[in-house]
């Protein structure tokens, strides 16, 4: 009870930080939507061969959420984490009978809920201007529901993947490059940022649905088009369940052996 | 003063921590090659340390720049694992960062703040009454204290960054006493601020432990903050201990003298010096003299007798210049030395 208000102590205290930098999130917001969009555009425009299962409706409601599930499972440990071991400032949540990660992660949460004031108008917008292209006569509260676990599990399995990563920073300084290789890069295609998972070739398709990085943006989207049956949702949150859990443990052990090499700078 | 081992709130047995700092080479060939097989070098910040604190001491824990002071700190609060030896803090292993350890703790470290940058101090203090899980009743009580003894009141609600030196150091203060820890670190909490700001975190911290005795363990390199705090100061040089025991007892046997200054009436002055006595400075009527603690009383009986003197005073030589002379070699060999029995 105590580390749960604690948790939503300091929720609310990013939130209030975060919006005295409003600034930043408007720009945050702009890149987000851009590639998507540039995206959307290409796909309608080339000639879709016969074993793709996507027709225009599906693409346009594919990338017009994925702006706003990409900055709902986003996390910034990678970023924040290295910079705490750098200045020190990791020493202060050391100090604290509060885990020292939950900090750096609800900061990031607390950002990606506040980005989608910008990004949640905009999906609604642009979603009524296309709407008599998309097809939503499937969708019910309980795809609705699978869709939100999904997010969440696919936001925590990103955290733990970066925060893995992240942890590194304890002996490298930075380690946007090394989670750009082992991360970004394959997460890109792999979790459907450019072509849908569900359009990948049968082969690719069967490694990315093993992979964790479709949970993390292209699966939650699959349950909205409605072409995912339950057994199959079952499946991905299996999956997605089984990589957090592997996640958490090398995370853990990641983060025994970096506080030996701590140097608490500063002081 | 004896002890019983429950009373005992910290102890270190031969504590050590080295660091391994990677040498930069001159010139590419050598920068090259350093990078393929580094050569690092071994730097003892903290050296086979022992000490033992008892519950509600207050310690000044002294040593120059780079003597280990931190480190240490940081070791018995968790932050750093040693590399050799062992520490028990109210019976815990502090680098095992158990919840109960952390719960009662707090450590202060003069540039490091706790304080939410982009907050006003009372939304820290909120989080913090969180993550400590007070009452409402524990938490209004702790902040009307804390407010009113540290005079904050009028910066509570001011963001943080807004906030003076000598405000912001107070609001650190407050934030990190709101759990009421049993034991404190403080690592130069008086720096950089004015004379008068000193005094009144000196006479705070003097008040506080007054009322709660919790073990305050204090390093500063203003002695009137040891001066004022310490009843007991353990001085480090290289990170190995060269003092343990009383400040009087230090400067006793480090500085046997003490210094007189006399203002006589007129003409030549007036007693007959002995042995013990040194005149170090004349300028006019007034004589200053390094004297013997034991021929002080004589010397000024004598002056006093002859009715020839508008003034005089005795004081100790200045804090600065005997720890100052501790870290000399020599001086380090006479602390360390058995004391003089006079
Ligand atoms: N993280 C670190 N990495 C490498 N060397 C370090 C590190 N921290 C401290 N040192 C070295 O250890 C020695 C002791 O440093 P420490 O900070 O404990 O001194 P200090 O007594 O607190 O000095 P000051 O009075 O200047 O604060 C110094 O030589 C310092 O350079
Ligand atoms: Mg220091």
């Amino acid at each position: 009870m105590t580390s749960f208000n604690a948790h939503l102590a300091t929720l609310r205290a990013h939130f209030k930080i975060i919006f005295t930098y409003r600034g930043m999130m408007l720009i945050q917001a702009v890149r987000l939507l851009l590639l998507p969009l540039v995206l959307a555009a290409a796909w309608l425009s080339i000639q879709k061969t016969a074993e793709n299962p996507y027709s225009d409706a599906d693409y346009l409601l594919y990338y017009l959420l994925v702006p706003v599930i990409l900055n709902l499972t986003d996390s910034r440990l990678v970023f924040r984490f290295p910079m705490a071991v750098r200045d020190g400032s990791l020493s202060r949540e050391l100090l604290k009978p509060f885990p020292p990660l939950s900090g750096y992660a609800l900061e990031s949460i607390a950002n990606n809920l506040i980005q989608l004031i910008y990004l949640l108008p905009f999906t609604l917008l642009a979603g009524y201007a296309i709407s008599d292209r998309l097809q939503l006569g499937h969708l019910n509260l309980q795809l609705l529901l699978y869709m939100l676990l999904a997010i969440v599990l696919g936001g925590l399995v990103r955290m733990l993947i970066s925060g893995s990563i992240s942890l590194v920073g304890f002996w490298l300084e930075d380690v946007t490059t090394l989670n750009l290789i082992l991360n970004g890069g394959i997460w890109a295609l792999l979790g459907g940022m450019i072509v849908p998972v569900a359009t990948f070739p049968q082969h690719i398709r069967c490694i990315a649905e093993m992979l964790p990085y479709r949970y993390m943006l292209s699966f939650p989207i699959e349950i909205v088009t409605g072409r995912l049956s339950q057994a199959q949702i079952l499946q991905g949150f299996a999956v997605t369940i089984f990589w957090s859990l592997l996640f958490a443990l090398i995370m853990r052990l990641i983060w025994k052996r970096g506080l030996k090499v701590y140097a608490a700078y500063g002081g | 003063m004896t002890q019983t081992i429950n009373e005992v709130a910290i102890v270190t047995r031969q504590l050590s921590r080295s660091f391994s700092i990677r040498q930069k080479s001159e010139g590419l060939a050598a920068s090259l090659r350093n990078f393929f097989s580094p050569v690092y070098k071994t730097v003892n910040a903290v050296c086979d340390l022992e000490m033992s604190i008892g519950r509600g001491e207050i310690i000044g824990f002294l040593g120059p720049n780079g003597a280990g002071k931190t480190t240490t700190l940081k070791m018995l609060s968790g932050l750093l694992v040693p590399s050799g030896g062992s520490i028990e803090v109210l019976g815990f292993t502090p680098f095992n960062r158990d919840h109960d350890f952390l719960k009662s703790i707090s450590l202060v470290m003069g540039q490091k703040q706790n304080l939410w940058w982009d907050l006003p101090p009372v939304e820290t203090f909120e989080i913090h009454r969180r993550i400590y899980g007070l009452s409402d009743e524990q938490y209004r009580t702790r902040i009307d204290e804390l407010v009113e003894m540290l005079e904050i009141s009028d910066c509570l609600e001011t963001q943080t960054r807004k906030l003076s030196l000598g405000q912001r150091m107070r609001c650190e203060l407050a934030v990190s006493l709101l759990h009421q820890p049993s034991i404190l670190f403080l690592d130069e909490p008086t720096i950089g601020l004015d004379i008068l700001m000193q005094k009144k975190i000196r006479s705070f911290l003097l008040d506080y432990h007054r009322r709660f005795k919790p073990t305050i363990l204090l390093t500063s390199h203003y002695m009137d903050d040891v001066a004022a705090l310490a009843q007991r100061v353990i001085v480090i040089n290289y990170g190995r201990k060269i003092f343990d025991g009383r400040l009087r007892d230090l400067t006793d046997r480090m500085r046997p003298e003490k210094i007189m200054t006399v203002i006589i009436n007129n003409g030549e002055f007036p007693c007959q010096l002995r042995d013990g006595c040194r005149l170090i400075h004349q300028e006019g009527q007034l004589y200053r003299f390094l004297v013997r603690r034991e021929v002080v009383g004589e010397l000024a009986a004598c002056l006093y007798n002859t009715g020839q003197i508008a003034d005089l005073t005795i004081e100790d030589a200045p804090l600065e210049e005997i720890i100052g002379q501790l870290f000399t070699d020599n001086g380090a060999a006479a602390a360390s030395a058995p004391a003089k029995t006079p």
